[in-house]
């Protein structure tokens, strides 16, 4: 049996999947959690992601708020399902297309640097929006969770090795 | 060639480290959710007749002078009997949320007796909670007004009935020998409609001067009277009384001194007083007013310390 150099052999995912439960844990609170605080003229209101996509449709700003359900919501859910999916596929024993595997996770390592749209939102209006008692933007804690979500969702992503996509079922003639 | 000593491979699991990631996030989620509940406070629905002035979002509960709390939504009730209100309470007044609390809406108020609320013609109405001190509850009744101020150690009230209200509005003075001991506090028919139900309030020293054979009288507005042999006579007490009206009292001094009337105990109003009234003065012991007031505030911090 010829063994590949180390440096050249698969490594264990168990990192991968660490921060991916991670990822997976911090997207509940920054779901449920209100992300920001808009309060003008004495009147304050919160909204968790959601709640802000629902209230731009209601403002007649469908594209937005289609854009941030996208983003906010369905992309991040979509790139932890897929990295699941990536690391049951890799786990010995189990079978998979290598080829098509291999384009999810390039997939979701490239979109994984445009997720944090929501951040930038809510660092621009927090910097912006701060006209004493007429109008004020305050970050709440969802924002934190989300950013962390996203932040470990790129991690796990990088640490995810797409080499053991391709290793071998055993048994199979080498 | 010596053999090498084979080496002792021990294979201890130990714990990945990389798996105390997830337990972080789950401990920080947690945590987030915890004092996002703790943060949201107790929401209450208080039910009112009119809600005018109240906006969702920015009306707040005040009690002792500080918020205690912010209107979430002000709706009409189905039926259209009035309007519910959606308050969430801060965490650190969650307990006034209890049952017997009273809730109303202060707007400003302008009159001869006072000015009240003054505030609130800039920042908007706003609302203030007695509180109960009962159960928890959620769900309250709002008054129309505010409560009659506690009466158990400050006073005491008396109902007078009276043919006519005559012009006595709330506030308007209640006067002793001309001096003033108190105030009106409200005014309604009887049940029979026959009368007018007159509440008044004595203030906390001046309790005692009414006994059961007291006798009221409205000293409202002014009368002039000019007769043949009499010549002209201009009755009045005092400015303020001409403008809003008020009441005075006299006791008997013939004969022993009639027992202290026991508080909302019911007198008749007369129109005017009788001549030999205005010559009563029966000899009534009563405390300082300094005296009483500094009673009541160590009474004020014993009820602290005993709630406490």
């Amino acid at each position: 049996m010829n063994r590949l150099p180390s440096c050249l052999r698969a490594k264990s995912n168990s990192t991968a999947a660490a921060l991916a439960l991670a990822a997976a844990i911090m997207l509940v609170p920054a779901n449920l959690l209100p992300v920001l605080t808009t309060e003008s003229s004495g009147s304050d209101q919160s909204n968790t992601i959601f709640s802000g996509a629902v209230e731009l449709w209601r403002q007649g700003l469908w594209a937005i708020s289609a854009i941030v359900f996208t983003a906010s919501i369905v992309i991040p859910v979509l790139k932890l399902a897929g990295l699941g999916w990536l690391l049951m596929s890799a786990r010995p024993g189990a079978s998979g297309n290598p080829r098509r595997l291999t384009r999810i996770y390039a997939a979701i390592n490239f979109i994984g640097r445009w997720s944090m749209l929501d951040v930038f939102l809510a660092a621009f209006l927090t910097g912006l929006v701060q006209f004493g008692e007429f109008s004020t933007v305050t970050p709440r804690s969802g924002i934190v969770a989300f950013a962390a979500a996203v932040v470990l969702t790129v991690l796990a992503t990088r640490a995810f090795d797409p080499r053991v996509l391709w290793r071998e079922a055993p048994g199979s003639p080498s | 060639m010596s053999s090498i000593p084979s080496p002792k491979v021990s294979r201890a699991r130990t714990f990945p480290l990389i798996w105390v990631v997830p337990l972080i996030a789950a401990a920080i989620g947690c945590w987030m959710g915890i004092s996002e509940l703790r943060n949201r406070g107790t929401d209450i629905t208080v039910n009112f007749a009119d809600g005018s002035g109240v906006e969702a979002g920015r009306t707040v509960l005040e009690y002792k002078g500080v918020s205690a709390g912010t209107v979430e939504s002000v709706e009409l009730r189905p039926g259209l009997v009035g309007v519910s209100i959606r308050l969430r309470l801060n965490r650190t007044a969650a307990s006034l949320a209890s049952s017997g609390a009273q809730f109303w809406i202060v707007h400003p108020e302008i009159s001869f007796s006072g000015v009240k609320g003054l505030d609130t013609l800039v920042t908007g109405v706003r609302l203030n909670v007695l509180p109960g001190g009962g159960p928890p509850a959620r769900l309250f009744t709002g008054l129309d007004k505010a409560p009659a101020p506690d009466v158990t150690d400050q006073g005491r009230s008396f109902i007078l009935q009276a043919d006519l209200l005559g012009s006595l509005t709330t506030g308007a003075p209640v006067f002793y020998r001309e001096f003033k001991v108190g105030k009106v506090e409200a005014s309604r028919l009887s049940a029979d409609s026959t009368s007018v139900l007159i509440r008044i309030h004595l203030d906390a020293p001046y309790g005692d001067l009414v006994r059961t054979s007291t006798r009221f009288w409205n000293t409202g507005g002014f009368s002039f009277k000019i007769s043949l042999f009499g010549g002209a006579q201009l009755k009045d007490t005092s400015l303020e009384s001409l403008v809003t009206g008020g009441v005075a009292f006299a006791t008997p001094d013939n004969g022993a001194l009639a027992p202290a009337a026991p508080g909302d105990s019911q007198f008749a109003l007369a129109s005017e007083p009788e001549k030999d009234w205005l010559k009563w003065a029966p000899k009534i012991q009563i405390k300082s007013p300094d005296a009483v007031a500094q009673s009541q505030s160590k009474k004020g911090i014993l009820n602290e310390l005993i709630k406490q």
